[in-house]
């Protein structure tokens, strides 16, 4: 290629077939390759920590559980360790069991539908109908233990709302069995698929160095061979006693180049490794209470008195996730709350792993930290033509009330109105 | 690393640094103590402290929170010293208390490269300065959104938030 | 033929054949879904799409070159539906046949991939230069062992005293695999396989929608085309697919089963020309759809790559097999 080529501008985002969620990336591109990239995200932000400190602890509680769909029950334990730990609330024993069931299963969906997109980005859409089939199970469970396929409300401060019938267990250990059938075939349709291979080995590698220079969490410091995990690292609840090791490609006997074939090894063997943790779970816990607060007022009088500081984190399926929060005693509303997210943390890594990469490779990378931006955005702010600023309530109230104008136009009743 | 040793460099690098040890129990079968550093520190300390628990170990700077107090401006540096050891990571948090008439702090990007995304979050919303940051571009809010949501009493987050509830009013 | 023969025959071909592309894709997306776990659009589909496609607003894009954008299209549409002109089907011979050869059919399957690169950079989008720059890729790269497909098979026929050379009459009235030694079989076999690789290339089909790459360029070549025009492509590619597929078949298959079944006059064309239909279909099905539910998308170097030096050298040692089968058998 000639010296005097041109580099020229490709955008990608907020608005793009291979983006989930809305973040932006400028490309500086030659040819195919590109040669450096801009990435800025908040195009989710929703001020939802703003949002929290005009709010009581209790709907801060299901606040955070709506920060993002697929992180629902990451961010609820992080706050809620973050409280009981502010406000010395003992957490029961079964209570803690549950906390773990309940976020494996979130990890073991949550890393299924990473897959499915993953495939759906390297154009492989079989793999994405055969994953997202087989990712129904999972939500099935969720559903008949929490209600709910996402946000299951389950932990509170003190315990978690629900307990797992004796009936409901057996439903579970079915799906055990039925994923630990089903992975052979996954890893097999991922790993050894060469056109999955041609595409993902090589492509977007984050070395070790890098990794921990830049402090990413989570798969995507795993797959460069860090053996990084909260759960491992920094026990909290009973993962210390659950025996919790990082997973890295090393355990598919592989020697980690920090790809993106990497970042699938790891993710695809952590089903594995949350279905042992669901099965050990279930077959330790112990009966007894499932909160200390059985009476939400009572939880109420006792958060309004506490004054203190304390930090909770979990690693959700993305990574590590950390929650600082402050009471202060006579006041229902938490005077300082920062949300941490994964991506946050990761969003930095971005730029070594697309550097040199080609345009074909963008989707892939992007994709490869599992990025979640709800989680690391947080007040909407959209613009329109007359410079001013509209939040997301706004745009959800236009957008109802638009809804209910088209109701009434279309009902019968109301039809000539 | 254990958290005595951790609490020891830290306070080398800052002679006379009070810091707290708070553990948290952990586990129900065979519970273990999960340590914890709380320090308070001027910003001039800052730098030192980091550079001694970089030397500590692999270090991870979670996030950096925040608050306004009104005369100070409070930035709390959650770090884990130690990522990547089983069961022996020691979480230490520097509370570092900046007056709200100069919030300027000296960045440590040079240090943890990882750390300017918080770095820059504070700028936009908190209003600190850090000097030596490499990019100091919003992360969140658009780029020309001109106050600092997080300030007690900012005026335009007022703005905001009043348009939002006339909004809601309107609609209702 | 007159004047007026070729007319109707012609209007019929196009038709028909337009028809058959549309109809073909409704099975192949089925199919497709079928062996994805979906249920799959109705397999009427892809004329709801055109018709829907064809009421909505045609949009140009303010930075287009406006006659380039609009022209390409009817260009693509143009070259593609010509070629089914040139094709014998089944027991018919070509409509056009006395007035061009396997030769322009390979010029003719190229215009519309020349057309919607054109139309790309037209469109001033830089995803859509993305994907014009890499269809002229793909083009260069798959041009060549296709070429040596074909010219391996007219050649070896033309040896034999199959004449006139070229016409893809004669090569359909006399299948080469009976005529060629153990050598040469052998050499054909590759050359079949090599025109079946290259067939999805040719359509711009997963593993080679390079192109168009929704999840990359969102669309590529097509990302600014709308309404009529957007229509239009699809109809050429509905007509593209039919005419590779007819190619194959006319090239390495071009068998009837009348004759088996003691068929004679017009029951036995009428047999012939759906066996020909079923065959074209047997090849798409092959080629394109179990391919596209099989494999992820590869990148531009991958395919250049692979076209250029394996595809190529594997075409190559199969038009060798067949030079040394004339210089064994005669």
């Amino acid at each position: 290629m000639a010296d005097g080529q041109k580099v020229y501008e490709i955008p990608i985002g907020p608005i793009h077939p291979a983006l989930k969620e809305p973040i932006r990336f400028t490309f500086q591109v030659e040819g195919e390759r590109i040669r450096g990239v801009e990435v800025r995200p908040g195009f989710a932000h929703r001020g939802i920590e703003f949002m929290g400190l005009k709010r009581n602890l209790i709907q801060v509680l299901y606040l955070s559980e709506r920060i993002c769909g697929i992180c629902s029950i990451s961010h609820p334990i992080a706050i809620t360790l973050a409280v009981e730990r502010a406000a010395g609330i003992e957490v029961p024993p079964r209570a803690q069991y549950l906390r773990v069931i309940f976020s494996e299963l979130e990890r073991i969906h949550s890393h299924l539908l990473w897959a499915g997109v993953a495939a759906h980005e390297l154009g492989f859409d079989t793999l994405l109908h055969l994953t997202w089939k087989v990712r129904e199970e999972v939500l099935d469970v969720l559903e008949e233990l929490s209600g709910n396929r996402i946000d299951y409300s389950i932990p509170i401060y003190g315990g978690v709302r629900r307990d797992i019938a004796p009936a409901q267990v057996p439903k579970v250990e079915a799906m055990v069995r039925h994923y630990r059938g089903l992975l052979e075939e996954l890893l097999d349709a991922f790993l050894r698929d060469p056109s999955v291979a041609a595409r993902t080995r090589g492509v977007g590698v984050l070395t070790p160095e890098e990794a921990e220079a830049l402090c990413a969490v989570g798969p995507t410091a795993r797959a460069s061979g860090l053996s990084k995990d909260v759960r491992q690292d920094r026990p909290y609840l009973v993962y210390g006693e659950l025996g919790v090791r990082a997973i890295t490609p090393r355990d598919w006997g592989l020697e980690p180049r920090g790809d993106v074939y990497d970042k699938a090894v790891v993710r695809l063997l952590e089903i594995g490794q949350s279905l042992d943790l669901i099965e050990k779970c279930l077959d330790e816990m112990p009966e007894g209470e499932i909160t200390s607060f059985p009476k939400i007022p009572a939880l109420l009088a006792h958060l309004k008195k506490a004054e203190g500081e304390g930090l909770g984190w979990h690693e959700a399926p993305r990574g590590e996730v950390i929650h600082y929060i402050r009471l202060e005693a006579g006041v229902e509303e938490p005077v300082a709350w920062k949300v941490k997210a994964p991506t946050y943390s990761n969003l930095m890594s971005w730029v070594p792993m697309f550097r040199d990469q080609e345009v074909a490779d963008i989707p892939i990378i992007a994709a490869s930290i599992d990025p979640c931006m709800c989680c690391m955005d947080r007040v909407h702010v959209v613009r329109d033509g007359s410079g001013a600023t509209l939040l997301m309530e706004e745009l959800l109230k236009l957008s109802r009330a638009k809804t209910e104008r088209v109701l009434r136009g279309l009902s019968p009743a109301g039809g000539g109105a | 690393m254990t958290a005595d040793q951790v609490k020891e460099a830290l306070v080398r690098a800052v002679p006379g640094l009070e810091v707290e040890l708070r553990p948290r129990k952990v586990g129900v079968r065979a519970p273990v103590e999960v340590p914890e550093l709380w320090a308070t520190i001027g910003r001039d300390g800052l730098l030192p402290a980091v550079s001694a628990l970089k030397g500590a170990g692999p270090l991870h700077i979670s996030i950096i929170s925040g608050r306004d107090l009104g005369e100070t401006i409070e930035l709390l540096y959650h770090f884990a010293v130690g990522y990547g050891t089983p069961g022996g990571e020691v979480m230490v948090t520097l509370r570092v208390p900046v007056p709200a008439s100069d919030p300027t702090v000296p960045s440590i990007c040079s240090l943890l490269p990882g750390a300017e995304t918080t770095e820059r979050e504070k700028i936009e919303f908190l209003g600190v300065q850090f000097s030596g940051i490499p990019r100091t571009d919003h992360v969140f809010l658009p780029d020309d959104f001109p106050g600092h949501p997080w300030r007690k009493g900012d005026p335009e987050t007022a703005k905001l938030v009043k348009r939002t509830v006339e909004w809601e009013k309107r609609d209702g | 033929m007159s004047g007026l023969q070729i007319l109707w025959q012609g209007a019929a071909v196009l038709v028909g054949g337009g028809l058959l592309g549309l109809v073909y894709k409704g099975f192949d997306r089925k199919l497709a879904a079928r062996m994805q776990a979906r249920i799959g659009p109705p397999l009427r589909q892809p004329f709801l799409d055109l018709g829907k496609l064809l009421v909505k607003e045609t949009v140009v894009p303010k930075d287009a070159v406006a006659w380039l954008f609009r022209a390409m299209p009817f260009l693509a549409v143009a070259a593609s539906f010509t070629v089914l002109l040139y094709l014998p089907w089944g027991p018919f011979p070509a409509v056009l046949g006395g007035y061009g050869d396997a030769i322009l059919v390979l010029y003719l399957l190229a215009v519309p991939a020349v057309a919607m690169a054109l139309g790309g950079f037209a469109s001033g989008s830089p995803l859509a230069t993305v994907g014009a720059q890499r269809e002229i890729v793909m083009l260069m790269s798959y041009e060549f062992p296709l070429a040596v497909a074909v010219i391996g098979v007219v050649w070896r026929l033309s040896t034999l005293g199959v004449g006139p050379a070229f016409s893809l009459e004669a090569i359909a009235a006399s299948p080469l695999w009976a005529q060629v030694g153990p050598l040469g079989v052998i050499g054909l076999a590759i050359l079949a396989a090599c025109l079946l690789v290259v067939t999805p290339a040719e359509l711009s089909k997963i593993p080679f929608d390079i192109p168009e790459a929704e999840t990359e360029i969102a669309g590529g070549l097509m990302v600014e085309y709308s309404g009529t025009y957007l229509a239009l492509f699809y109809l050429a590619d509905a007509a593209k697919t039919i005419a590779m597929a007819a190619l194959v078949v006319i090239l390495f298959a071009p068998y009837g089963i009348a004759g088996l079944l003691g068929l004679k006059g017009a029951g036995a064309q009428a047999v012939d020309l759906l066996f020909h239909l079923v065959k074209i279909f047997i090849v798409m099905f092959a080629a394109v759809t179990t391919v596209r539910v099989a494999m992820a998308r590869l990148k531009i170097d991958q395919v250049a790559r692979g076209f250029w030096l394996q595809i190529t050298a594997v075409a190559v040692a199969g038009l060798i097999l067949i030079v040394l089968d004339r210089m064994v058998v005669g």
